[in-house]
Formats: structure tokens, C-alpha cells, sequence
């Protein structure tokens, strides 16, 4: 019951919000358990304290700098306001098209469109870019690309924000020159970077992969591939969309596994190296290679049967990146067996699904994953992802009338989701 | 008081994870080193939670959820009744929340930070509408005052009755619930009323 006698009624959109977040910000992981209690005994010990007089002091002597560096702030801001007036307001204008409620940008012609800003920024979208602004104010612009490419003109001069969302990652942005692509219907996404830098966060990457000028990301979530290349300065000013991307940055691959006994490492080794959340770290720089190599000097099956659940993610995440389907699909299984219940093991079951999907006859395996997914997280945050993949997979295996009932539930659960296309189309008379 | 290199022995045995609330409480205010995991152990689960949905971002909460063991460590002496170590965790959890928003409040006052957007993607939400969504609710919440704003959360969010409200907050049920109406009314309007763009179009066009 979410009112009581007394209590105002709430609009539907925040009851939405508050159920949203309730089923996303769930507990925390064993993994962020143990990095926090190591923090709190970290602090809680000796080297910490200080005697009491000595805090004193330095709180004292922490008041006084504060009350200073308060006042010097309260002069800058308000001698800044003072002599220049407010900050100006983001102000923006379209060539080609014309905005919608909701933020819609609906062109007019078939040439693209052009969003100019008045700080300096530019956004140039591609024709039949599909793409919205969601909050233009005087802190920055949000801006979501649904399907196509815009190309992104980010100035540096000022401090305000600035996202992207594309398909399902997202892009945060401060002064740089980009492209970004999205196709929902190959699902991939393509980013060039030719100056500046960007953050870049979605569902493939478990963290967040930080990208510098020349280089080039391509996530395909089909196929699960995820590239970083670098690019020559000719290649980052081109813009073509179907330009194939560079080769991959050189990668001495981790050898699979020799058959017969492997070499046991000594336990201790394993420990250093898996269990100080160190490729966790390496996985969201892009340092796949380097996750790898640690796997291959300590040995696989060690690494697979002693290594910490968050390692054991990020191995199998580094491994589907590198194009490691074996390795992948071992630690992804070593995961949901040794933490069975976890987050991480439910996480890990869907991406089996998905390294699966990725063989050319692993479609039924893959729907098999799905459903234990959907079985054992029916509120799962990747719900409407693991139905909608089974969907598709679905129509691929059996024919659209097997999937037309799964595209009924996709509608009913994620109406507005990302595969909502799909379940209309096959929906269609 | 703990050794700087927590031991191996510090592994809390499984007659210890039976200890009650008032032992653990005892245990931790006569400096035993096995009291301090087990109480991450036993409460960290529901300091983190709150956190993370009072403060929209994991990342914070894993700072807020370390301050506020922290707290507990430092004033466990001061606990009257042992028995109700959960509570006191709580409370502390409470207060250290409050005092972390009214800084947050500061701090974007005098400019020195803005405050950090929902960090929704380590939470595994793959789907761009409930970021949006998501996105846009915590920062309606960025603008409730911060008594406000977690009796908001512990109500709608957490689903405590107002008489919990009330004693973990250490407040009259009356106080609580005017809070409460104050803080729904104000996010079911800002809610209501926000397209997202009507900023942006007012200001920018």
C-alpha cells in the first residue's frame, strides 16, 4: 500500500520513479561488501588515530582555512555575478528540422539536421537520425540518439555537461569532437574520437571505458564484440558509418588451456594477483590484454577456481571483448557455479546467453540461458533484455508465430524497451 | 583496539555470527576485533542500501556506508540499551546521511561542486527510459530540503509506516508526516511538470 489515511496521493510518474528505484538500487554485492569492510577496518585501525588533542588542533586549524577559502569562494562567486551577471543560459538552434514535444528532433527535408549552440557546440545529425534532446539548461545538454549517427562539436571553453545517450550506453562528454553511431537493429555501437576525450559506459563494458583522441569503439552487443583501434587522423575525420573498423590493437592472446594437467600456481600467487580487484580496474581502462596475460601467467584452471568474483566477471568480460568465447564461456560458468545467488552469477548467466548467441549453433543453447534467467531473476535489472533476445532468438529458431507471444509479454512489461520494435513487428498483420 | 594488518583470524566463526545484537554491541564497545567485521557483516547490508537510494549513486554510498560504521565505532560507548544496536546503527546511518546532503546543499550553494549525477549504470540498468527516469527523479530530489528528502525515501522508497519514520529519526509522527506531505506534494508536482525540455525550450529558444 503506498498511501495512508492523511497522506497526499502521489502522481503515477514518481510512483513509477520510486518503484524504479526501489528494483534497481538494490543491495550491494559480496564484492562491494568486502571492498567496504576492508576500507572501514583500514580506518578503524591505529595508524588512523590521532590523539585527541592533536584532532582538536587540527579542527581548529581546519575551521580557520575553511571559514577563509568560504569567504575567498562567496567573493569570487558573487564579484563574478556582480560584475558579469549570471551565467548565460544554453541556447540552441535548428537548421533542417524542428523539435517535438518530448524533445523530438524531426527533420525536415532528408538532409540532416544541424543543432547549433549558442556557447559554441554543435551537434550534426545524420539524415534519418532518430534523436532527442532531453534537458537543455544552464548546466549542460543531455541529448539521446536512438537510431543513426550525429556528429558532436563539444566546446571546450565552458564547464557545463555533457551526455549522450546511444541505444544503451552512454557517453559523457566535456570539451571534444566526436562521431557516434547506434543501430538497434544490428546493434552497434560506433564511436570516433578526434579530439578530446570521453567516458563511455553501457552494458558490455561492467564499468566505465575511457577513451582519448584517435581512437575508435565499436561494441557490437549481436555479435558481443567490443573493439578499441586506433585510428590515423585521416581515418577519425572520415565519417562514414560503414567504414569497417581498423584492426584491433595487437593482442598476444591468452593460449586456451593446454589438455592434460595444468600447472598448479602456488595459492598465494592467486591471491595477489585475483583477489586485489585489480581487473575490475584494468577492465574499465580497456586493458583487456593485460587481464589476460595475468590469467595465462597464473594459469587458467587456478584462475577459474580461486579467483574473486568480481575477477572472475572481468576475466570473462576481457575474454568476450578479445573475442575468447571459450575463455568467456569458463568464466562466466565458474562464476555461476562458485557464487551461485550473486548478482554477478545472475549477470553471468545472461551473458552466457550472449556468448552463446555469438556461435552459429549455440541459438537453442542460448535461449536455454535466457530462460534461466528469466526463471531465477524474474525482477532482474536485464529482464527485458534476456526477453527480449529470446524473442528474437525465438523468431530466428522456430518462426515469428512462436515469438509472437513473447513479443505480447515484451510489450506488456517494456513497452517503451529496446526491443519494443521487434515485438511490434512481429505483432504486425 | 584493532591491529593495523587485519589477521586471518579476524574470519568471523559461526558461533560468533549467532551473537546477538546487545553481544555484538558489547563486544564491539570492549574493543574485540572480531565485533568489528561482524557488525559490517550483520548491518552493512542495510546502511548501503539506504544509502544508495537516499544518495541515487553506489559509488557515494560506498563512502557514506564506511562514515557511518565509523560513527558507530567511535560512539558504541555511548549506547545505553545494546539491545537495540540495529537501531542505534541506523539512526547513526541517519545522521550521517543528513549531515552528507546538508553538505551537498553547501557545497552547490557556494559552487565549489555540482552535485554528481545518478551513477545508474554500475547498478545494471541497461534500458535508456529508466535511466532517464531515474536521472530525472534524483535530481527533483537534489531540490527537497534534506530532513525532507530522506523521510521521502524511507516512506516511498524503503516503505517504512511513519511510526518507524519517526523513531529512527527521533522525531513527533506529526513532524514526520507533514515532512512527508511537503516532500510528496512537491515531487508529484515537479514530476508532473516536467517535461523534460520545458527548461531547456523556455530558456534556449
Amino acid at each position: 500500500m503506498r498511501t495512508t489515511i492523511g497522506e497526499p496521493k502521489e502522481s503515477p510518474a514518481l510512483t513509477e520513479a520510486t518503484d524504479l528505484c526501489r528494483d534497481t538500487l538494490g543491495p550491494p554485492t559480496p564484492a562491494e561488501l568486502d571492498r567496504g569492510l576492508d576500507g572501514f577496518l583500514a580506518r578503524i585501525s591505529p595508524n588512523k588515530t590521532r590523539p585527541r588533542r592533536f584532532v582538536r588542533w587540527s579542527l581548529a586549524g581546519a575551521a580557520v582555512a575553511v571559514c577563509t577559502l568560504v569567504a575567498l569562494q562567496v567573493a569570487s562567486v558573487y564579484g563574478k555575478r556582480w560584475s558579469a551577471g549570471e551565467p548565460p543560459t544554453l541556447a540552441y538552434q535548428i537548421d533542417g528540422g524542428s523539435v517535438l514535444e518530448g524533445g523530438y528532433l524531426r527533420e525536415s527535408g532528408h538532409a540532416g539536421m544541424n543543432v547549433v549552440f549558442n556557447e559554441g557546440s554543435r551537434l550534426t545529425l545524420a539524415p534519418g537520425t532518430r534523436s532527442r534532446l532531453q534537458v537543455v539548461d544552464r548546466d549542460g545538454a543531455h541529448v539521446a540518439i536512438e537510431r543513426g549517427r550525429g556528429s558532436f562539436q563539444v566546446a571546450h571553453k565552458s564547464n557545463r555537461r555533457w551526455q549522450v545517450d546511444v541505444g544503451p550506453f552512454l557517453v559523457t562528454v566535456t570539451g571534444t569532437v566526436f562521431t557516434v553511431s547506434w543501430d538497434p537493429v544490428s546493434e552497434e555501437f560506433d564511436l570516433r574520437l578526434r579530439e578530446g576525450s570521453v567516458v563511455v559506459s553501457g552494458p558490455v563494458s561492467a564499468g566505465e571505458i575511457a577513451l582519448r583522441a584517435g581512437q575508435r569503439l565499436v561494441a557490437n552487443l549481436a555479435k558481443v564484440q567490443t573493439v578499441i583501434t586506433e585510428e590515423t587522423p585521416e581515418q577519425a575525420s572520415s565519417e562514414s558509418p560503414s567504414a569497417p573498423p581498423a584492426p584491433a590493437v595487437t593482442a598476444p592472446g591468452l593460449q586456451p588451456p593446454a589438455p592434460g594437467p595444468a600447472p598448479t600456481p602456488v595459492a598465494s600467487t592467486v591471491a595477489k594477483l585475483a583477489g586485489d580487484h585489480q581487473w575490475g580496474r584494468k577492465l574499465a581502462r580497456g586493458q583487456w590484454d593485460r587481464i589476460l596475460q595475468d590469467a595465462n601467467r597464473i594459469g587458467v584452471e587456478a584462475t577459474l577456481s580461486e579467483a574473486s568474483s568480481e575477477d572472475l566477471f572481468a576475466l570473462a568480460n576481457a575474454a568476450r571483448y578479445r573475442h575468447r568465447s571459450d575463455l568467456a564461456r569458463s568464466a562466466l560458468l565458474a562464476e555461476r557455479r562458485r557464487f551461485p545467488g550473486s548478482t554477478r552469477s545472475l549477470e553471468a548467466i545472461y551473458l552466457l546467453g550472449r556468448v552463446e548467441e555469438a556461435r552459429e549453433t549455440g541459438t537453442a543453447q542460448a535461449i536455454a540461458w535466457y530462460d534461466e534467467y528469466l526463471t531465477r531473476a524474474p525482477t532482474g535489472p536485464l529482464v527485458g533484455e534476456a526477453l527480449g533476445r529470446k524473442m528474437t532468438l525465438t523468431d530466428k529458431l522456430e518462426g515469428p508465430a512462436r515469438a509472437r507471444s513473447l513479443a505480447e509479454e515484451y510489450l506488456r512489461r517494456f513497452p517503451k524497451g529496446n526491443y519494443a520494435g521487434s515485438a511490434r513487428e512481429l505483432l504486425a498483420p | 583496539m584493532l591491529p593495523s594488518h587485519v589477521p586471518l583470524s579476524l574470519v568471523v566463526g559461526q558461533d560468533r555470527r549467532a551473537a546477538s545484537d546487545g553481544d555484538l554491541a558489547r563486544a564491539l564497545s570492549a574493543g574485540e576485533a572480531w565485533a568489528a567485521v561482524e557488525t559490517w557483516r550483520r548491518f552493512a547490508p542495510m546502511v548501503l542500501t539506504l544509502a544508495k537510494r537516499t544518495l541515487g549513486s553506489p559509488s557515494e554510498a560506498d563512502d557514506i556506508g564506511q562514515d557511518v560504521f565509523c560513527r558507530v565505532y567511535r560512539k558504541v560507548r555511548t549506547l545505553r540499551e545494546p539491545d537495540s544496536f540495529r537501531n542505534f546503527v541506523y539512526t547513526c546511518a541517519l545522521r550521517v546521511l543528513q549531515t552528507e546532503l546538508h553538505r551537498k546543499k553547501m557545497r552547490s550553494w557556494l559552487s565549489f561542486q555540482q552535485p554528481a549525477l545518478l551513477d545508474c549504470q554500475g547498478s545494471g540498468t541497461p534500458d535508456v527510459e529508466s535511466r532517464d527516469l531515474l536521472r530525472r527523479f534524483y535530481r527533483l530530489l537534489e531540490r527537497l530540503a534534506p530532513r525532507d528528502r530522506i523521510v521521502f525515501v524511507l516512506r516511498r522508497v524503503e516503505s517504512m509506516s511513519v511510526e518507524e519514520i519517526a523513531a529512527a529519526t527521533k522525531s513527533s509522527e506529526s513532524t514526520v508526516k507533514r515532512s512527508l506531505a511537503r516532500a510528496s506534494s512537491r515531487m508529484s508536482r515537479w514530476m508532473d511538470d516536467e517535461p523534460r525540455l520545458a527548461d531547456g525550450e523556455k530558456q534556449g529558444r
